[in-house]
């Protein structure tokens, strides 16, 4: 019942990998309207003249999967989801400074 | 496996309607979505609660589900009947795959999507509940949780993925898959790796779906991360930090010497360029100092405490008198 396939090398979508449109699509799960709304409402910037040939910076996938979860599992619109994205954003942003910060007290201390 | 009792899951009756379900479903989600909850336990739960969902919305599962009789507890011992699913019209499923993580020193993977085995006895796999894949293959999702070590290396793990296959009979079968997965260096929090062609085969010969690992850094006993920069706390003695000194600092990629000026204060940062994740441009490693002060618990310590005392012309609290 089970057989090893060969061993396969993953590939990093980091800085500097643009993701064509159709795979942003499919990778977090979000349809092309609303990848729109949320290029419209200004969360991810993609390249290319026309909607069809737009690519995305590989830096936005984690953003954006987020932001496919929260519309499909909680049932929110893009405009909902990215402010949600956007708050978690700065939530994460300010307990990451409340860190170093504690740690300099503690340095200090 | 385990019987579900997916309404005590939902905290609906097994009378709920739609509308019932679906708020029950709601409010449960918000509570304990991964992405947003800081509740323990908040994944485990949010999968149950999607579990039940899935079930509870469609109204041939939940006939189905409800077939299986109210007599069932949550934890019993439970087998599908060889009748299952027969007298239904099976509408659309839902892909599984699961991956288990493996001992030593490799990533752990988890499948984003691994239901329980009563569910994908019932409904995944190779249920009549389950679609048929039409064009390519779907594309399959994973978490995987690194070391720091590890996204500084590269690493490999190992992924079981269990996949419905056609046989050439025309049935579904469940194989597992044991693929092996070299991940580059350089990883950050929440970063993507594509491998392409090892998600689900396609059915008609047509594109295999690829497989998705969504990368997340295990929390390190010395070093913190934020994207790509490292920060170390390095406790020194106050000669240390008053007269400079070189000394030895742990790093991802091993120790280096570090200079620390002269007059150096505690909480101050020093940065060793290039020192944190690999990446164009790598991050930097940053080495915040701590002073400890040696204890004053021998005659010879006091001595030295007190001649400083009386050398030394300072007040710390210079700046708190108006």
């Amino acid at each position: 019942m089970s057989q090893v396939t060969k061993i396969a090398a993953g590939q990093v979508l980091g800085e500097g990998d643009w993701i064509a449109f159709t795979e942003i699509c499919r990778v977090c799960r979000i349809d092309a309207r609303a990848v729109h709304e949320l290029a419209a409402l200004g969360l991810v910037s993609p390249r290319g003249s026309a909607p069809g040939e737009w690519e995305f910076p590989a830096t936005a996938l984690p953003r954006l999967r987020v932001v496919g979860r929260l519309m499909r599992d909680l049932g929110i619109n893009a405009s909902g989801a990215a402010l949600a994205v956007e708050l978690l954003e700065v939530q994460h942003e300010l307990e990451r400074r409340i860190r170093r910060l504690e740690r300099l007290v503690a340095a200090q201390d | 496996m385990e019987y579900r009792d997916y309404y005590r899951i939902l905290g609906v009756q097994r009378t709920a309607n739609a509308e019932e379900v679906k708020t029950a479903y709601r409010r449960l989600a918000r509570k304990y979505h991964p992405d947003v909850s800081k509740e323990p336990n908040a994944e485990e739960r949010f999968k149950e609660v999607q579990e039940a969902y899935e079930v509870l919305k469609d109204p041939e599962k939940r006939a189905a589900y409800d077939q299986l009789g109210s007599e069932w507890k949550s934890g019993q011992q439970f087998r599908p009947p060889p009748d299952w699913g027969s007298g239904f019209e099976f509408g659309g499923g839902r892909t599984r795959q699961r991956a288990h993580a493996h001992a030593g020193d490799e990533a752990q993977a988890y499948a984003e999507e691994g239901f329980s085995d009563f569910f994908s006895s019932l409904f995944g796999g190779a249920s009549p509940f389950r679609s048929a894949t039409r064009g390519g293959g779907r594309d399959h999702h994973a978490r995987i949780d690194i070391a720091l070590e590890q996204a500084f290396h590269g690493t490999t793990s190992t992924l079981e993925l269990k996949r419905p296959e056609l046989k050439s009979d025309g049935t579904l079968e469940v194989r597992t898959h044991t693929v092996r997965v070299t991940i580059p260096s350089g990883l950050t929090e929440g970063q993507l790796i594509r491998l392409a062609g090892q998600g689900e085969p396609a059915a008609d010969g047509g594109r295999a779906g690829d497989l998705y690992l969504e990368a997340h850094i295990l929390p390190h006993r010395l070093y913190q991360v934020d994207g790509r920069d490292i920060t170390l706390t390095l406790p020194v003695a106050p000669w240390e930090a008053a007269l400079g000194a070189s000394v030895t600092v742990p790093t991802l990629g091993g120790p280096v010497d570090m200079q620390i000026p002269a007059g150096a204060q505690s909480g101050q940062k020093l940065r060793l360029r290039g020192r944190g994740l690999p990446g164009k441009p790598p991050g930097d490693q940053y080495v915040q100092l701590k002073v400890v002060l040696p204890p004053a618990t021998t005659a010879e310590a006091k001595a030295v405490y007190g001649e400083m005392r009386a050398k030394l012309d300072f007040n710390p609290r210079a700046d708190l008198t108006g």
